[in-house]
């Protein structure tokens, strides 16, 4: 059917992506697995990033990958007040108030981006999100390299976050069991509110990467939401490296979709795969290795 | 015991429930109009320009001293309800309009799904509605109409404009052709149908037909094929944020075809300002342009952007007209019975801004195509050559 | 006693049943639109709580099976042109199929996985038919006849709202609760007890997507065209959910205030294009913080207080 090169090349992609991807699922997992909480907001702070990029670029002129570290911040910074207003005071209460709460702010983000931006469909312009790498028959998008390269480097920091910190103790910790870390001396509800913000922030990263390599608008979010659930499911909840290594998984097993069934069917496979490792996985392929 | 109190309860939250589901009704003389729109949800951009378009037809004929109905000159009110993108939504909508604010006749809302939903509640309320924004062909396909009228353009006519222009104009290339499409209603018929039809006519090898769904997101496997089979003209048939995809991804692949089309997508404003400079040289077809001999069209394009302060779009075109003909038809009827509007919407026989518009037997008013090319972040008509506002760019940069 | 009171409360439904079927006569097109969608979506929500406030399941698949009814529903009409009563059986049987078919995988999930799992189910299902063709692919299937007209669409949703209705009375005030109750609080000790959780479960989810795919075949019935984005899309999960949390999570009365609420609010912001629909979002954030148990929960919380005073 195609040859050597662009099955190569169309699965590198894919990997690549797949990495890229793993970021933006990073947050979800990390507040899934601390938090218990299906953050159905998560996609929309991967727009809320997207935007950043776009307007950080549009007014400082800097590159959007420069300005990284700012993006983090920022959204990271909007994570806070939501946590301490409108999940904090739900805590005691069940999952679907606060997986509800957090629904309730997609909806109003959509909307908001809407007011704000337009309905338009916007893209951050830099040429090397149009250029293609190649090496030998194998040609990527060069995006694609820089994207990989700044998740798995993100991923790791936050891996070392996780399991070298006091932070991450505590987190880990209130992952396990809030209560009995409560009683351990834990402040169950800074970790969590830390963890929040984590995930925004890495969420929002990932955005921007995403704003750059492809399209985004006022309800590109829903879509990021669950193809980042079928990454935390295969790489286990709350297990960094997981994360990455289910991305990867991903991405492979989507482009192997793509050019046997066609692009069509990348989105169907992923669904596919998600349940079935629902159904007989739940704890992720990495089960074993918990972070 | 507890029972009764929560059912009495119940009860009162429904009635108030009621009431406040009852405000909102018109004056008993007033002529009122109905239009479910996207306004919010995926299609919120084309909403509001349908809102603009409807909104300005309806003030216009206000300003002029609303329309005259059994001697005495009644005002026309117009009453937009946002469907959310949701079928569902623009079936409820228009019940609503009907039932609870007594529309005399309706207008439609965007895209096949949403247009068929409204539309289908108006046929069988037998109330008159005048749309745009369907393609006819797609429109004819659901049933036979008796109360809605259609205003846009034929598929199988965009679908050889493309072709056409590239003969007329003389273009060179290696005759390989790659087809993507959505397989939306239009990216089936087109892509694939009709595409495949007249490549043959005109002497192409189709290399690559691809379908990927409505909202696909990745395209790397159809770009590999396309890229490795040599195909020099690509068309495509998507919406807005699937076109900026596959440029974009068409430029990190390395591929460059000399023709480049992309229907419905590449259209808006938002596509040549997401993508910059590698929107230059895509081409799309179009079925208004403010330069177009009728009359109004230059004015309406200039009265949308110093009124909106955005870069107007061919939709605002399609609505205004489509709430002229209604009106005029309630003019020309003389009167609020929706059979004699429907009857009158019949005999419609005018130019309007978008050209001459006469329905025929399936309800439909075909509007005329032209092939524009983006150039420079602006939209240029290069096809054909008597509407001409530009010179091709040829190959794809 | 419980049996007594749920002898009662099935006569009162019945009793409004047979009211509201004769009140058709006098209300107008609009209540009849309004009284539909609210009978639709009381359906939705009092299945959901069967699932959750019973079993303790929380669903965010209301969507898939709603679908799954519509495009039965049209497959049935359009091909072997049945009458509806036995397409809606249809639909039921199609439902209970599809929900025994994922049952054993889906019920391995705890909590949370198995939220996330019928999510992850709904948005296959939607991707299915967006890619196969032979449903119509995007652009849907259409109803070859017209839809009957509106008093009986209106009389057969109200006849699915009474079965669910009724289906929730037989569980929330017979035996039958204390069993689900049982398995909802703490599955393995249930199973100590001898009940069976696995079948019990299975019961409450096949009953429930039952329930669910014949409201959507009803809806589909109205429409006269669906599509997967429409029909499977996941504002039915989402709006099943504001329901039961607006008229509050396991209670009784919680489905009814939940659909009332939400059709009017629906009804209110299309009226009001210009107050966004992020006023919905708003007004569930305030909803969730300040009255945990619903509309209901806070009347009763209301009403309760103000005995006290009385009494005091």
């Amino acid at each position: 059917m195609s040859d050597v090169g662009t099955v190569l090349s169309t699965i590198i992609s894919g990997m690549l992506l797949g990495g890229m991807l793993a970021l933006t699922a990073l947050g979800l997992s990390i507040v899934l697995g601390v938090m218990r909480l299906v953050n159905l907001a998560h996609g929309d702070f991967l727009v809320v990033g997207a935007y950043a990029g776009l307007f950080f670029l549009k007014f400082t002129g800097v590159d959007p990958l420069l300005g990284l570290p700012v993006i983090a911040l920022f959204v990271a910074a909007l994570a806070v007040p939501l946590y301490g207003l409108l999940l904090a005071p739900l805590g005691e209460r069940g999952a679907e108030a606060q997986m509800m709460t957090m629904f309730a702010v997609s909806i109003i983000l959509e909307n908001v981006f809407v007011l704000a931006f337009s309905a338009d469909t916007r893209s951050i312009e830099r040429d090397y999100a149009t250029l293609p790498l190649t090496l030998g028959s194998v040609t990527v998008p060069l995006i694609y390299v820089i994207g990989f390269a700044i998740a798995v480097s993100l991923i790791l920091a936050v891996h070392w976050l996780i399991s070298k910190t006091r932070f991450g103790r505590d987190l880990r910790a209130s992952a396990a069991d809030a209560q009995a870390a409560e009683t351990l001396g834990v402040d169950v509800k800074r970790v969590q509110m830390a963890t929040f913000a984590l995930g925004a922030a890495c969420a929002g990263v990932g955005g921007t990467l995403i704003g750059a390599a492809f399209q985004f608008g006022p309800s590109s979010g829903a879509a990021y939401l669950l193809n980042s659930l079928a990454i935390v499911v295969l790489g286990g909840l709350g297990n960094v490296l997981g994360t990455l290594v289910g991305g990867l998984m991903l991405g492979f097993l989507q482009s192997l979709g793509g050019l046997t069934l066609g692009d069509g069917y990348r989105d169907l496979v992923g669904m596919a795969l998600f349940l079935l490792v629902l159904a007989f996985r739940p704890d992720g392929f990495l089960a074993r290795r918990r972070s | 015991m507890g029972n009764l109190k929560g059912i009495f309860r119940a009860g009162a939250i429904a009635a108030g429930a009621s009431m406040a589901l009852g405000l909102g009704a018109a004056r008993a003389d007033e002529i009122v109009v109905g239009a479910s729109l996207p306004l919010s949800g995926a299609l919120a951009g084309f909403g509001s320009f349908q809102q603009w378009g409807y909104k300005r037809a309806v003030d216009e004929v206000n300003k002029a001293g609303g329309i005259s109905i059994g001697g005495t000159r009644q005002m026309v009110k117009l009453i937009i309800r946002d469907d959310k993108t949701d079928p569902n939504a623009t079936a409820s909508n228009t019940e609503t309009l009907i039932s609870r604010d007594k529309v005399v006749a309706m207008l439609g809302s965007c895209t096949p799904a949403l247009v068929n939903a409204g539309a289908l509640v108006a046929e069988r309320a037998k109330k008159p509605m005048v749309t745009g924004c369907d393609p006819l062909e797609v429109f004819m396909s659901v049933r036979k109409w008796n109360y809605v009228w259609d205003i846009f353009f034929s598929v199988p006519e965009l679908a050889a404009a493309q072709f056409k222009a590239l003969a007329d104009l003389g273009v060179q290339t290696n005759k390989k052709i790659a087809i993507w499409h959505d397989n939306g209603p239009d990216g089936q018929a087109v892509g694939g149908k009709i595409w495949p039809a007249l490549a043959k006519e005109f002497g192409y090898e189709v290399v690559q037909n691809a379908e990927f769904p409505v909202d696909n997101t990745q395209f790397t496997s159809i770009i590999a094929e396309a890229k490795s089979k040599g195909a020099e003209v690509v068309l495509g048939d998507a919406i807005t944020p699937q076109a900026i995809a596959i440029r974009k991804q068409m430029a990190s692949a390395g591929y460059t075809p000399k023709i480049l089309n992309i229907e419905k997508g590449a259209e808006p404003v938002q596509f040549a300002e997401a993508l910059g400079k590698i929107s230059d040289g895509i081409f799309v077809g179009g079925y208004w342009d403010p330069s177009f001999p009728y009359p109004g069209a230059a004015d309406l394009a200039k009265a949308f952007e110093s009124e909106t302060k955005l870069t107007s779009s061919q939709h605002i075109a399609d609505s205004y007209a489509a709430a002229q003909v209604l009106l005029d038809a309630i003019k020309a009827a003389g009167s609020t019975d929706p059979e004699k509007i429907n009857a009158a919407i019949a005999k419609t026989d005018k130019t309007y801004v978008v050209g001459p518009v006469k329905f025929d037997e399936n309800h439909t008013a075909k509007l005329p195509i032209v092939s524009l090319q983006w150039q420079g972040g602006k939209t240029v008509i290069v096809w054909p050559k008597s509407a001409k506002t530009g010179e091709l760019l040829f190959p794809l940069p | 006693m419980k049996i007594l009171s749920g002898f009662a409360e099935a006569g009162v439904l019945l009793g409004a049943f047979i009211l509201l079927w004769f009140a058709s006569d006098f209300v107008d097109d609009y209540g009849l639109q309004i009284a539909f969608r609210v009978l639709i979506y009381l359906t939705l929500a009092e299945s959901w709580n069967l699932l959750a406030g019973s079993v303790g399941l929380v669903s965010l698949g209301t969507s898939c099976f709603v679908g799954l009814g519509a495009y039965v529903a049209f497959g049935l009409l359009n091909h072997i042109d049945a009458p509806l009563p036995l397409v809606l059986l249809g639909c039921a049987l199609a439902g209970g199929a599809l929900a025994a078919l994922v049952s054993p995988a889906l019920f391995r999930l705890r909590g949370l996985y198995f939220t996330v799992g019928t999510l992850a189910l709904a948005e296959l299902l939607r991707l299915t038919m967006v890619n196969v063709s032979a449903f119509g692919g995007a652009m849907g299937i259409f109803m070859k006849k017209d839809p009957p007209p509106l008093p009986e669409l209106y009389h057969y949703a109200l006849a699915v709202a009474l079965i669910a209705s009724l289906a929730i009375t037989a569980c929330a005030r017979t035996r039958v609760s204390v069993i689900l109750r049982a398995v909802r609080d703490d599955e393995d000790a249930a199973a100590q007890m001898g009940v069976r959780p696995y079948r019990v479960k299975l019961g409450a989810f096949v009953l429930a997507s039952a329930l669910v795919a014949i409201a959507g075949g009803v809806q589909a019935t109205k429409l006269g065209a669906i599509e997967p984005y429409g029909m499977f899309g996941l504002q039915w999960s989402i709006d099943v959910l504001s329901m039961v949390i607006i008229g509050g999570v396991g209670l009784r009365l919680g489905p009814l205030v939940g659909a009332l609420f939400v059709v009017a609010l629906g009804e209110a912001l299309a009226d009001y294009p210009e107050a966004h629909v992020a006023i919905a979002g708003v007004i569930l954030i305030v909803l969730i913080r300040f009255a945990p148990r619903g509309v209901v929960g806070f009347a009763e919380n209301l009403s309760s207080l103000t005995k006290k005073r009385a009494t005091a």
